[in-house]
């Protein structure tokens, strides 16, 4: 919402945000962009619960798994130390959300957010139950009989059974899907896992059924904060006021002219597919999510009319003052420049990622101990994680000080794809070389089988003070 | 919005069900992140082995770990709205008009 409409909305706001919600009944539209969002929710709904059966290699292509604390993306696995790069794919999110909403306006929320996705489906089913808005409405108002109840119960249950089905894919995303449905269908889910897909069950049925609308006008931050995105040249929908005022209705096919009114027939059509209930012709309103329903009704009404079509359509405030419209603008460059050095950063990180996590912990019981040989001696324990997907083998060497030797094995390391591995490693150096008591060391770890993985970890060695 | 009627004296102006909302759903959303960021840096196997709970699962340490972070957000949440209703109240009701 653009600044001048919202103060002069902060007090209706104010007044609306806290009255009591009634039912909103939206009527069904066809049109150009109810297609578009239909084709954007069944894209949408389609990966949502198709992505998790797809296999890659011998697992899961999306998997989340929590249980075993690693994330596979297709080819790609991330460990918990890998945190940073999903970090970075978070905020490029946030920023092509940022840029898409100052172009595009709330695109967002009318074709993708999946507020707007399930509560779409759970109306779809809603209108093959129940019938249309005004079947809806006609029966909520009329007698409550069997056929009412007949009729709540099927939807209710249809609900259900769709939630279950959301909230199981849900957990299917953290827990291997196919276990998970061997012991959906045996009956003999964990109590996390099943607790887990009633309650995102129970939240998609909520939202989608009841809630709905409420979700972006009272919860979505970013319904609220959007409006910061926003300039004079973000694409919302709005009506023509100049073109569609004084409205009237008239007999089809009178010009305007002739009867000295607007294109506006005020037929109300515009409010009664209205997801969010509001009138379009009152201005920018910040319960407005864009779902252009509105648009393609209107369209409709003037095609009837034989009037020119975008009473209501998607244009700019700009080009609505008949100014020209600027895709091109500082705020968007900086967007796009954001947008290029995080993404290059992420491709850069994720190419010369080494699968190959080192840590080394010096023995803390004691600092060092000298032997039989006069050698001293510095004990270590080194833990190895594979990151790679396939299973390496590697060696070990160790520089820093002149002479040091190695206890321990060196050599033919194995260690599986994702395994981790504790190696206990002695290091004994002759006390004449060293020049103070505590002394950096480096660890170099290689695999034999490709070379390109290494990994330098250095360490203190502690001996005597220099005698 | 200058001024939420929460504020105001009449505290009763928010729906109920809109006042459990308000202080859930925020805290809902920072206790998501919380988990998030805990559990990339604790396993919680680990912490289990560590607090004497040795039979923990993973599943089941990232649900009691979200619920008691959703626990400590929601008590915070519901401290702020509980200090912005005014304190002084006034000495004669007749006094204080409507809002």
């Amino acid at each position: 919402m653009s600044e001048p409409a919202a103060s002069q909305n902060n007090q209706s706001i104010e007044t609306e945000l806290y009255k009591k919600r009634e039912k909103i009944y939206a009527r069904e539209v066809h049109g150009i962009f109810a297609a578009l969002r239909l084709l954007a929710m069944a894209a949408l709904l389609g990966i949502y619960y198709g992505l998790p059966w797809i296999r890659w290699d011998d697992h899961q292509a999306i998997l989340f798994d929590l249980p075993a604390r690693k994330f596979h993306i297709f080819g790609l696995t991330f460990w918990p130390q890998d945190f940073f790069y999903l970090s970075m794919l978070l905020i490029i999110a946030a920023i092509a959300l940022f840029m898409f909403t100052a172009l595009a306006g709330r695109l967002w929320c009318g074709y993708a957010c999946p507020q707007t996705v399930w509560t779409e489906i759970y109306m779809w089913i809603e209108r093959k139950i129940e019938g249309g808005a005004k079947a809806q409405k006609k029966r909520d108002q009329g007698p409550r009989n069997a056929a009412y109840f007949g009729v709540k119960i099927a939807k209710h249950a249809a609900w259900l059974l769709f939630s279950l089905w959301t909230g199981f894919t849900f957990v299917g995303y953290f827990s291997p899907i196919q276990d998970l449905w061997t012991s959906f269908m045996t009956w003999t889910l964990g109590p996390w896992e099943t607790f887990w897909i009633f309650f995102y069950g129970f939240a998609t049925y909520g939202n989608a059924g009841f809630m709905r609308e409420q979700v972006c006008i009272y919860m979505c931050p970013y319904a609220r904060f959007q409006s910061a995105m926003f300039d004079h040249d973000t694409l919302v929908i709005s009506y023509d006021e100049k073109r569609g005022n004084p409205r009237g209705s008239r007999r089809r096919g009178t010009p305007s002219a002739d009867v000295g009114l607007g294109d506006c027939i005020d037929c109300g059509l515009c409010v009664q597919v209205c997801p969010v209930g509001i009138d379009i012709r009152d201005g920018l309103q910040y319960q407005c999510i864009g779902c252009a329903a509105c648009v393609d009704v209107c369209d409709d009404v003037m095609d009837k009319m034989g009037y020119p079509r975008g009473l209501v359509k998607y244009t700019t405030e700009n080009s609505l003052q008949g100014k020209r419209t600027k895709i091109v603008r500082p705020r968007i460059l900086v967007y796009i420049a954001i947008l290029t050095f995080v993404s290059s950063a992420l491709v850069y990180g994720l190419l010369t990622r080494i699968p190959l996590e080192v840590d080394i912990i010096r023995d803390r019981n004691v600092l060092y101990t000298e032997t039989d040989e006069g050698m001293v001696q510095n004990v270590y324990n080194l833990k190895l994680i594979n990151m790679a997907s396939e299973a390496q083998r590697y060696k070990l060497s160790v520089s820093g000080l002149e002479g040091l030797q190695v206890l321990g094995k060196t050599q033919d390391i194995e260690l599986e794809s994702g395994a981790v591995k504790d190696l206990p490693l002695r290091v004994q150096i002759d006390p004449i070389v060293l020049k103070s008591p505590s002394s950096k060391i480096m660890f170099h770890i290689e695999s034999q089988t490709s070379p390109e993985i290494s990994a330098d970890e250095s360490a203190r060695f502690l001996g005597p003070a220099s005698r | 919005m200058s001024t939420l009627p929460a504020t105001q004296s009449d505290k009763n102006q928010l729906p109920v069900v809109q006042q459990i909302i308000s202080v859930m759903w925020p805290s809902f959303l920072t206790a998501s992140l919380a988990t998030i960021i805990f559990f990339t840096v604790f396993d919680p196997t680990e912490l289990g082995i560590i607090g004497g709970f040795p039979e923990l699962t993973r599943m089941g340490g990232y649900t009691i770990g979200f619920f008691c972070f959703w626990l400590l957000t929601s008590i915070s949440c519901a401290l702020t709205c509980y200090f912005r209703r005014p304190t002084n109240k006034p000495i004669n009701p007749n006094n204080s008009k409507p809002s």
